[in-house]
Parts: structure tokens; sequence; C-alpha cells
């Protein structure tokens, strides 16, 4: 079915830190004037805007989106709100792009949000639910068992999510919005920090931020604008969402079929082949250092068992063949629902050339991915430089 | 190296707490201090409490005013029977007041002594403010409390620092 070819032509985002001085909405709003700063547009200019964030819950503001309208200047336009957890970051923007696609609207805002500050996110991830046993362990909790599991079927050395996290926090101090800015950071450091749930140790877990994220996305006629002016857009290539039950008894949770699915889906829509040899960088939902080798399996950049090997072979160093987290990633950074638009905000910026210390050379083709739940929703999107 | 064991108080609740911003903040503040502010927005008009970014125009706002702590009642509700943790604890309105120097109404609790012939539309109103904190003073502050809605003896910056309003003449 024909649609419109979407770009992004402006990307914005807060400097994320433990404690965001601003209001909910000042913290949106900012993310979204620079947004709108960069693509050189006003309030006036935006058709829709799409906003998500991870569960009310987390700041105790029952739709949010309701309040925020008059800072995102939404009002008397169509506003839609998106809710998947962690990935929702991820999926905002894909329900963005597909509204532009579907050729509904020309200039889409869509914004991301999370104040982990004004709540205690560990917990909320830790509520009783009925008829089943409480865990009260966290998100990382819940994923340490998943970890452990990816190290006995893989055989993956314990030194393996240390040199993740100490990639991504190195990464981080070339990035002046990334939360976490550890300049002596080392692997004894890393290794030696305490263990939180084992096997994952303290540094190899993502901080709780503030802070927003905003895009504004158009059509064809948009981007070509933008591109005629100076200013390359990042175009979509291929979008997908995958979700999946929790607990479905079948369900392999370390290399979960969800995951697998929208990989090869939103590669088959950019006409990628080879994931390793046709994607430049990869941007991935990464909030504890291990996730990384299990996502590049599930991603299919490398046979399963095997990411690990990538991760010790330096491949996904920022100078490495296969750059993965170039901004610092999650590990650095957790406004929880903004973690899923920023690693597609940073795919979108790396193909545009304008990410700075940590822009990848000629970065043509990027992968921005977000998960989300309990490793139960995926949202991916292709971004390039040329125009599909 | 002797094993450290993590201890962490695991008390299944789950507290909020709120960063109010140079707006709200500036009229949470001015209620400490016995006052209420608005905001002055994008067509002149007043509008109470403030809010951040113009409802129409969607411009930030910036220019607080100080308004009166009394006004006009635009619309109102009774309660016959009051809930627990309701502002008052015998029978009251919910109202929409509109102080003077404000272009919009704002929503809180009058007391007429519980007799709902003491409220009209129209009928005029006055804030019965709390006494200001003493320093030194421990009475607890509103939020993370083991009673979710402590009672407050004094302003401390919330919007029962105005206990209620009640009837002018009165």
């Amino acid at each position: 079915m024909a649609s419109e070819r979407v770009a992004i032509v402006g990307i914005g985002q807060t400097e994320h830190r433990a404690t965001n001085d601003g209001s909910i909405a000042g913290v949106v709003r900012q993310a979204a004037s620079r947004a709108l700063e960069d693509a050189r547009m006003d309030w006036a200019d935006i058709d829709a805007v799409v906003i998500g964030k991870a569960p009310d819950f987390f700041e105790g503001v029952m739709m949010p989106e309701l309040y925020l309208a008059d800072a995102l200047g939404a009002v008397g336009k169509p506003m839609f709100r998106v809710h998947t957890a962690g990935s929702v970051g991820g999926s905002t923007a894909l329900v963005a792009q597909d509204l532009v696609a579907a050729g509904l609207h020309e200039r889409v805002l869509t914004v991301a949000f999370e104040k982990q500050s004004e709540s205690e996110a560990m917990w909320a991830l830790s509520v009783a639910m009925p008829f089943q046993p409480p865990m009260h362990a966290g998100a990382g909790g819940y994923f340490a068992p998943h970890i452990r599991s990816y190290i006995r079927r893989s055989g993956a050395p314990d030194h393996i999510g240390i040199l993740v996290a100490l990639k991504d926090r190195l990464n981080a101090l070339k990035n002046p919005c990334a939360h976490l800015h550890e300049a002596d950071i080392t692997f004894d450091s890393v290794r030696d920090s305490i263990m939180l749930w084992d096997p994952i140790r303290f540094s190899e877990t993502c901080p709780s931020s503030d802070g927003a994220c905003a895009m504004v996305l158009t059509n064809e006629r948009g981007g070509d604008a933008a591109a005629a002016e100076g200013r390359a857009p990042a175009w979509v290539k291929g979008t997908a969402f995958r979700s999946e039950p929790t607990m479905f008894a079948g369900r392999d949770q370390v290399n979960p079929r969800g995951g697998q699915e929208c990989a090869a889906d939103v590669y088959k829509q950019a006409g990628i082949d080879d994931p390793r040899a046709d994607i430049d960088c990869v941007e991935m939902y990464v909030p504890f250092s291990w996730f990384e080798p299990m996502w590049l399996e599930n991603l299919h950049f490398c046979p399963e068992g095997e990411g690990w090997k990538m991760v010790e072979d330096g491949v996904t160093q920022l100078d490495g063949d296969l750059p993965v987290d170039m901004s610092g990633g999650v590990l650095s950074s957790n406004p929880i629902g903004a973690s899923g638009m920023l690693r597609f905000a940073e795919a979108a910026m790396q193909v545009r050339g304008q990410a700075g210390d940590h822009q990848v050379p000629d970065a043509r083709t990027a992968l921005g991915h977000a998960y989300g739940g309990g490793s139960q929703f995926f949202a991916m999107w292709i971004v390039g430089a040329q125009k599909p | 190296m002797a094993e450290e064991i993590l201890e962490a108080p695991n008390v299944v609740e789950y507290p909020f707490s709120r960063t109010t911003g140079p707006v709200v903040g500036a009229f949470l503040t001015a209620l400490r201090e016995g006052f209420v502010v608005g905001i002055k927005a994008a067509d002149g008009s007043v509008i109470v409490p403030p809010v951040e970014y113009d409802p129409f125009t969607a411009e930030a706002l910036t220019e607080i005013v100080e308004v009166a702590d009394a006004g006009e009642v635009v619309s109102w509700a009774w309660v016959a029977e009051p809930l627990a943790d309701q502002p008052l604890d015998r029978p009251f309105a919910w109202a929409l007041i509109k102080l003077d120097g404000a272009d919009t109404p704002m929503v809180h609790a009058v007391d007429t002594g519980g007799d709902p012939a003491g409220i009209s539309t129209g009928s005029r109103v006055v804030a019965r403010w709390r006494p200001p904190k003493p320093a030194g003073s421990d009475e607890p502050g509103p939020g993370l409390a083991e009673d979710p809605n402590p009672p407050r003896a004094y302003r401390e910056g919330h919007i029962l620092d105005i206990e209620c309003f009640v009837p002018e003449a009165s």
C-alpha cells in the first residue's frame, strides 16, 4: 500500500539529570521547543501531537497529556497518547510517523518524557499483582535471571557486562545531554562496584533520570524543503512494533520471538539483507549491560550465542565496526518514558550528522531500538541519510 | 573482603513528590505568605491559579500578578455529607470562585456554617487563612507522613493554606 515518505527534520532533548527543576510541563516543553527550533518551526506549524510516557503511576498524574496540551501547543489539534511501558518512546515516534505516512498530517510533533525524581519507579515496578507472587525486586531483580540464563546458554565470560558498561559510560562523556558523566570510570571500578542483582553490578545498571525527547516528523515535501535549506533530514526506511504476553509459558525471555520478528520486519522494509554489513550504527535499549549482547543476537547481528564475542572484540565500541549506544545509552540516562525515543532520536541524529562528539563518521543507515515491560514490547525504526 | 550485605527498607507504598516549577511554585509560595497570585495571559486576562503556558497561544507566561483573597461565587455544589479528608467536617459547598482581579474562577470549599442558604451564585466570599508557621514548628507537612492527609495547622505552601472561603459578610 502506497504511503507518504516520512522525514525527521527536528530533534530536541533535555539535559537528562537526576532532578530537572522544571515542572512536568516545563520538561516536555524544553525538549519540544528544541525540536521545533531545530526544525525552524513554531507551535502554529504543527498539525498534531503524539505524546508517550511510561505508566502514569510513575509520577502519579493520571492522563498527563490532558494538562500538557497547553505546554505543547496542542490546543485545538489532534493529540494522541501512547503507552507501551519502557518501549513507549519508540512506539510514540512510530505512531507519529504513521500519521505522516498515512497522509493524515503533514507536520507532527512527538514527545516522550519521564520525571523519575517525582516518585520511585523501582517500587512501581514491584507492586504485588493479583494471583502472582510479589517480587519486590524492581526491574533488575526481574531481568537478572534472564541474564543468568543467557550466560549459561552462551558460555559468555563474566567481564562482558563490565565491558559494555564501561563503553557506554565512556560514550556518555561525549554527550552533554547524558545524565552520568563519570570521567574516572575504569574497568576495575565497574568490576568492583557492588553487586545489586547478581550478575548485575551497580555500575552495570541504568540511573533514574528526569528528561524528555521530542522530534518533528514531516512528509516528503517537508523533508525536501529542509534538505534544500542545508538541514539534512533523516528519512524513515522501516518501522515495526511487536509485543508478546509477559507470562506466556512458551516464551523465551532471553531471545524473545517478538524482538526477532520485529527486527526481521523492519529490515525487510528497509531492504536490509545483512544487518551487520548494511547498518552503520545501532542505538539500542540497554538498561542493564548484558542486554547489549542479548539484543545483538535478538536483532540478528550475529548467530545466537555469539553476541558477547562482538562485545569482547570491540565491534560495538564508538570506533568499532558496528558502534552501539553512541549516546551513552540507557545505561547513562534513563528518563524511562523518553528512553525509547532517545534511542530513535540518536539514530536519526547519526544519519543527519548532528551527533557531535559521539558522531559515527559517515553514518548513512542506523537502527533505533526500544523494548519494554518484561522484554515483551518492541519498537524499531531504520533511518537513513538517503531518501528511500 | 568481608561480604557486604545491602539493607534497604521495603515498605510497599508509593509516595510522590512534585517539582512545581517557576509558576505553580510562585502560587504555592504566595499561599504560604498569605496572598494569592495569578498570571497574565497573552490576551491580558489574569488566570488564577496561574498556568505556565498560554491556553490559546502556547507561549510561555511569566507575568505573575497578585489578586484579592475575596471574590464572587460563579457556581457551586452542596456537599450534604462530607467525606473523610474533605476540607470541612460539616456540610459545605464546593464553589468556583472568581477572585477580585482574576478573570478565571478557582475551585475551593465554602463554609457557611452548614447552611446551604448561606451561598448563592453571585454571593461574595473571602478566604479564611491558616496562621503562618511559627519559627521552629515541627507540625507535619503535606506529603510523606503516615497519614496521607495530615491535618495542617499552619500555612506551608499548599492549596489548603486557605482553610476554606466564608461568606464575606460574616
